[in-house]
């Protein structure tokens, strides 16, 4: 095709002016693919954290709640909490989904003869609740009050294996407890984060503790679609009168965070798209440069017998050329660019190579062809629809 | 409409508004064109020669007043049908050659066979035009700054060949050339005349007017003789 071969042949003997025009382009899609990659891969890494699958409703006791009651256990439990009365209607209004209460408080503890206190969280779990709440990843479940199972994190740092001894509180004056198992890494979850805590049964906390109300009931819902009837069922039983509790639906929480990522990537990305733009106004400022030096040309071309379209097609290539090429160059560059940002801001670059991280490379590069291909379509407009004569005239 | 006339104008005006008034460029012009006709459009700088060219050529409108090719009114042809009157049946000869510059001369002339077939053309009847003119082989691959005015002008001649047109226009064909380089041009029009193109050429040069076997001066606007 013969407007294809002078298209390509103008960008060749202008070969600075169209590398210009390309580099504008290729910085744009570089700057719209990085702050997506970018964005992308915060989401991921805020995503491995947090562990939680978004199946549970998270009941907890109303901030700014005034109670009759206060629980004035030791290590510094919350003031208010929910009665075992309120754990109860909860179960009822949950059922067939299985409600698990959980008491937490932190404590101090030994590892052993000689070392430092440590402080960390303890969570106290009805034995049977536990299996339906977390995975271990060494031993086995404690059945007996003697037993804890502990976080990985927490196992790891200190050195802790099955069988370790544990004593809790101050001197070890709330007990030692035997390490029977290891919990699965869960990263920070909206249930329990016990990656660097321990887990003790709940007739041990209560004892130890001197508790008889819980911190929080986590309602495991086994059919995602029933989540907002469940969070809806609980705040309708339990804040009839006044608001006691917060109910909390982990998979909306999630999404809302998601979304939240997703409009900061979004916004990012928008700033690389600044970029592009002032690079296809660039393209618009050579395509009309090349319009204005051809001008005699495309009379010459007319008066021949060359079709308007004909004419315009030759200015379309010539943008679609600058696009493609800087685009596509760009669209490496990305990853280079990718992965420097992923080293530098997030320490990982495991996230780059994954679907939803490279397709903001083809978003970048679609829209370096489109802005190329629109900025070149006036010139080419204004190129077709020349006077044949002004034209042959024009020196 | 009579077979044998490839033109007529039949009371052809035609007016440029201008911001200053009006200009009457052409001002009620008729004559015909017989096929294998070789004619001089002369007259001074001003009078309308080049407007009556353009309107020949299909690059123009007439205000009012009727053109025809072969017994077709431009009048009723759409920008796309007049330019493919110009693609099939017109052949192009300027002053200034008119080559394009990013084209070597063998595309050059097989240029406008592109814009009808469409599609990419057999460079042997390129080269055949070429040898017509005769220009020599050696050049075929060359761009046009890279061989003489009198090369380019042939060039442009076979260009204007290509496609077999019924009628050749020439605007001052030698008018950027020496007398020598001139006379040659006028030859091989004159041969291809004989051979039964029809040719018409705006000059101002009498000594170029000769080769022509009738003359329409035009003043003012007007036909004179």
């Amino acid at each position: 095709m013969i407007f294809w071969e002078i298209a390509k042949r103008n960008i060749r003997i202008h070969l600075l002016r169209s590398s210009l025009a390309m580099l504008g382009i290729v910085i744009g899609v570089v700057a719209i693919a990085s702050m997506g990659i970018l964005g992308n891969s915060l989401v991921l890494t805020v995503s491995d954290s947090l562990n939680t699958v978004g199946d549970s409703v998270i009941v907890t006791p109303h901030v700014g709640r005034t109670m009759g009651g206060f629980n004035g256990g030791a290590g510094g439990s919350s003031s208010i909490s929910i009665t075992e009365q309120n754990f109860l209607q909860i179960k009822r209004v949950s059922a067939p989904n299985v409600a698990i209460p959980v008491l937490q408080t932190s404590d101090r503890m030994k590892l052993g003869v000689g070392s430092d206190d440590i402080v960390t969280i303890i969570y106290g779990l009805n034995p049977d609740d536990v299996p339906d709440l977390l995975n271990l990843k060494e031993g086995g479940y404690s059945r007996g009050d003697s037993g804890c199972l502990v976080g990985s994190t927490f196992a790891r740092d200190n050195n802790v294996k099955v069988g370790s001894r544990i004593a809790i509180g101050t001197d070890g004056n709330k007990g030692t407890l035997r390490v029977t198992g290891i919990i699965e890494e869960r990263g920070m979850a909206f249930d329990v984060s016990t990656d660097s805590a321990i887990v003790v049964t709940k007739n041990w906390f209560d004892q130890a503790y001197n508790r008889n109300d819980y911190d929080k009931v986590v309602v495991k819902v086994k059919n995602l679609d029933d989540l907002p009837a469940v969070k809806t069922a609980i705040e309708n039983q339990m804040n009839k009168r006044d608001k006691i509790v917060d109910v909390v639906d982990t998979r909306k929480t999630m999404e809302t965070i998601f979304e939240a990522f997703g409009q900061i990537t979004t916004f990012v990305s928008a700033i690389g798209g600044i970029s592009m733009l002032v690079a296809g106004v660039s393209i618009l400022n050579i395509m009309m440069m090349s319009v204005t030096e051809r001008i005699k040309e495309i009379g010459i071309m007319r008066s021949i017998g060359a079709q308007r379209k004909e004419v315009m097609s030759m200015f379309i290539y010539e943008a679609l050329i600058l696009g493609v090429v800087g685009s596509l160059i760009g669209g490496i560059m990305s990853l280079l660019g990718g992965y420097v940002i992923s080293s530098v801001l997030i320490q990982t670059t495991k996230y780059l190579f994954v679907p939803s991280s490279l397709i903001y490379i083809v978003y970048g590069v679609s829209f370096g062809i489109v802005i190329s291909l629109i900025c070149g379509i006036y010139p080419a407009w204004r190129a077709a629809n020349l006077n044949p004569i002004d034209a042959l005239r024009h020196e | 409409m009579n077979e044998q006339h490839v033109m007529v104008f039949k009371d052809v005006v035609k007016v440029y508004p201008l911001p200053s008034g009006d200009v009457t460029a052409l001002g009620g012009v008729s004559f015909q064109v017989d096929r294998g006709e070789f004619i001089s459009v002369m007259g001074p700088s001003g009078s309308g020669k080049s407007t009556l060219l353009n309107l020949m050529g299909c690059l123009d409108t007439p205000t009012s007043g009727d053109i025809y090719i072969s017994g077709t009114r431009t009048k009723d042809m759409s920008d796309k049908e007049l330019t493919e009157l110009r693609r099939d049946r017109i052949g192009f000869i300027f002053q200034y050659f008119n080559l394009f510059p990013l084209l070597n001369i063998i595309e050059n002339v097989t240029f406008p066979m592109m814009l009808k077939s469409q599609k990419v053309v057999d460079p042997e009847k390129g080269r055949a035009a070429l040898r017509s003119v005769q220009l020599d082989d050696s050049l075929f691959t060359h761009t046009p700054t890279e061989v003489s005015g009198g090369q380019q002008q042939r060039v442009a001649i076979a260009r204007a060949l290509i496609n077999d047109p019924d009628i050749l226009l020439l605007d001052e064909p030698t008018g950027n050339l020496d007398s020598k380089t001139g006379a040659g041009i006028m030859e091989l029009m004159s041969e291809l005349n004989r051979k039964g193109t029809t040719i018409i050429m705006v000059t101002h040069d009498p000594n170029i007017a000769k080769y022509s076997r009738r003359t329409i001066r035009i003043t003012d606007g007007m036909i004179v003789e």
